[in-house]
């Protein structure tokens, strides 16, 4: 039972993480069918900006380890944001009308652009976050040893995602993203302004996708140009898995992918760990086609 | 502007095709400067640059100059096996790498296809040499060896619950295996034999069930930047079972990405680091290098592909010519004792470096890797 638990805990945390990169391929998929395959390496760019601004600006030095991070954690999802919103008018915009599969082809050369921008910049070795800057103490939860940081990856995902999900179904702005998700021409007779929409979403999933970029730094410590690739397509598949273009099907797919990866791994093998967490994707999508909660097609987003 | 396309045009000729190749003699060298292992390349670039200039400098090989001629493979068997055909396509007379036995073997064939002699410098997969190739070398040692000497030290240490964990790979499956096979008559007990994924940043799971299977030692057979982070995570998890790596973890980017708390302590299996060498040979190379680039050669692997430049050197300067059926039949029947920046270099029939001995390092709690007697 401890076994379970804790390989529970271990699943939620690079669930949450999952679930966090895969609102970004859910947000745009929702609004523009598009599938942003450039979205992972927007995560990676979050991992590096995060790393660069920590080592040149030493915010932690000045207000500490906890305002700091916040501050940095602003930084990196704004930058990030803008960098997404430039990706949408360099690659996507121009191609609004053309079919999606130009689209298609456009994201996966953005990617490609994106990946080898930052081997070149960084370089192509493997870069260290400075260590100390979490706590690294373990916490007894019922009497399991559960990381203080597991835990907070996980809280600080979940803020995020129902944040979102606050945004996006209580205010007017997030009535218009739904809006457009589900027919831009009669939201735009509407008087809402779809470009503006569609520009507000390249800002709000990549920010996101930063702020994973970053959690996975700070935690993990190392980062290197192609996580992108692992990270974007496993949140790929929790976005599938959950529904693409639903937000809170990403979030259930997110955490539910982390789980069965980790009790795929526990009770089955470790080596057959992708295998399984595939092979749980294929039976989902036929017995449920359009995903878990996909099933409100009218209401996408 | 035609005038400039004109001497585009002249210079692009200048460097194409094998007839205006005749003034130098082309080496290969083969390295991963991107992905993963790409600090590997890096140092395997700088020594077999660093080394080539040297020979260029005395006059170079049969009166001309010897040029290097880098492809890299990205650590990747797909990109491996184009980097191999271009290579093979610009007329060199042999090629060094590369570092991992699976990128090396997805390139072997290539090679041999093209008739081109090629010495790896870290593919210690057994099978790389049991194929027959003619003209494949290497001037690393192999993974029986390695499994010999790493369940030895396992036994005289007194492990009796042994987890070993491998990455699938071509070299850490046939090292875990090699393992598994020798420790099956002794008396300990394999509690744990699993993979994990290369390339993944979360390894707790499995760390979980290493802990489960309360192993007196951990075997880690992958390669450095997963040892890493299974150091740092069963630090963060207060898992406290010591772990043994291969050769593959020999790297300064172990302690980089683990940091010192972590890798203190942690046990790995490699030949002698040329710091630990005696030989003038070794200490020449190290001056050399640490002259040019201002630091000590990051790992073993790189300095073998400085090994492997330098035999191929002195095979074209013994037998004066670059045919590669008499430069393999001179490495394997009349190279003896030649010697190289990490010990005597002798080749059997197979291609494979004989005498050499795996030795037992430690990392201190400063990161520095201390070899154990």
């Amino acid at each position: 039972m401890e076994q379970f638990f804790t390989q529970l805990t271990n699943g939620l945390a690079v669930g949450g993480i999952y679930a966090l990169i895969a609102l970004g391929y859910t947000m745009v998929y929702g609004v523009l069918k598009l599938i942003n395959f450039a979205h992972g390496d927007l995560f990676t760019i979050g991992a590096y900006l995060g790393l660069t601004l920590l080592a040149s600006l030493a915010i932690t030095d000045h207000v500490g380890a906890t305002a700091g991070l916040l501050v940095l954690a602003v930084m990196v999802m704004g930058l990030v944001g803008v960098i997404g919103i430039l990706l949408d008018r360099v690659a996507y915009k121009p191609l609004r009308t053309s079919p999606r599969l130009s689209a298609v082809v456009s994201a996966l050369g953005a990617s490609i652009v994106f990946s080898n921008t930052i081997m070149l910049v960084f370089g192509p070795g493997r870069k260290v976050y400075p260590q100390g800057l979490l706590p690294t103490h373990v916490l007894s939860v019922f009497g399991l040893p559960v990381p203080v940081m597991r835990i907070a990856i996980l809280v600080t995902s979940l803020v995020l995602m129902i944040g979102l999900y606050l945004f996006i179904q209580k205010t007017r702005t997030g009535t218009a993203i739904r809006a457009a998700a589900i027919d831009q021409d009669a939201a735009r007779l509407m008087g809402i302004n779809v470009d503006r929409v569609i520009m507000l979403v390249f800002f709000i999933g990549p920010a996101l996708g930063g702020a994973a970029g970053l959690m996975v730094g700070l935690h993990y410590g190392q980062i290197n140009f192609t996580m992108g690739w692992i990270y974007g397509l496993k949140a790929f598949t929790a976005a599938i898995l959950g529904g693409i273009g639903n937000i809170p099907g990403a979030m259930v797919g997110g955490l539910l992918l982390g789980v069965i990866e980790s009790m795929g791994a526990a009770y089955i093998s470790n080596a057959w760990k992708d295998a399984i967490a595939f092979f749980v994707l294929i039976l989902i999508l036929i017995v449920r086609p359009t995903g878990l909660l996909g099933e409100r097609v009218a209401e996408k987003i | 502007m035609r005038k400039i396309l004109l001497m585009l045009i002249a210079l692009s000729l200048a460097f194409a095709g094998p007839a205006f190749s005749g003034e130098t003699i082309r080496i290969g060298l083969m390295c991963p400067l991107t992905g993963s292992w790409a600090s590997e390349g890096r140092d395997m670039r700088q020594i077999v640059e660093l080394l080539a200039g040297q020979v260029n400098e005395q006059g170079g090989l049969l009166g001309k100059q010897v040029e290097i001629i880098v492809a890299d493979d990205g650590g990747d068997p797909r990109t491996a096996a184009l980097a191999a055909q271009r290579l093979a396509a610009r007329n060199i007379v042999g090629v060094i790498g590369t570092y991992g036995s699976s990128i090396t073997e997805a390139s072997q064939n290539i090679y041999a296809a093209t008739n081109t002699l090629q010495i790896a410098n870290g593919s210690t997969s057994v099978r790389l040499t049991e194929k027959g190739l003619p003209y494949f070398f290497r001037t690393c040692p192999r993974d029986d060896e390695q499994g010999r000497v790493a369940v030895e030290t396992m036994l005289e240490r007194g492990y009796k619950k042994i987890a070993i964990l491998h990455d699938s790979t071509t070299y850490a499956r046939g090292l875990a295996d090699e393992a598994r096979g020798l420790l099956s008559g002794k008396n300990v007990q394999i509690v744990f034999f699993d993979a994990l994924t290369p390339g993944e940043q979360d390894y707790t799971t499995i760390l979980t069930q290493i802990r489960r299977n309360e192993p007196d030692v951990v075997f880690f057979t992958g390669y450095y930047p997963e040892a890493a982070m299974l150091l740092r995570q069963k630090l963060e998890m207060g898992l406290e079972v010591p772990f043994i790596g291969g050769d593959a973890t020999n790297n300064p980017d172990l302690v980089k990405i683990a940091g010192t708390r972590a890798a203190k302590g942690f046990l790995f299996l490699s030949p002698p680091v040329p710091q630990d060498l005696p030989s003038p040979e070794a200490k020449n190379f190290l001056k050399a290098y640490t002259d040019q680039y201002g630091q000590a050669p990051g790992s073993i692997w790189a300095v073998l592909a400085g090994d492997g430049f330098r035999v191929l050197a002195e095979a074209i300067r013994e037998t004066g010519t670059t045919d590669t059926a008499t430069l393999a039949a001179y490495l394997k029947n009349d190279l003896q004792a030649f010697p190289g920046l990490t010990g005597m270099i002798d080749f059997d029939d197979k291609g494979d470096r004989i005498g050499d001995v795996y030795r037992v390092y430690e990392v201190d709690g400063e990161g520095n890797f201390i070899l154990q007697m």
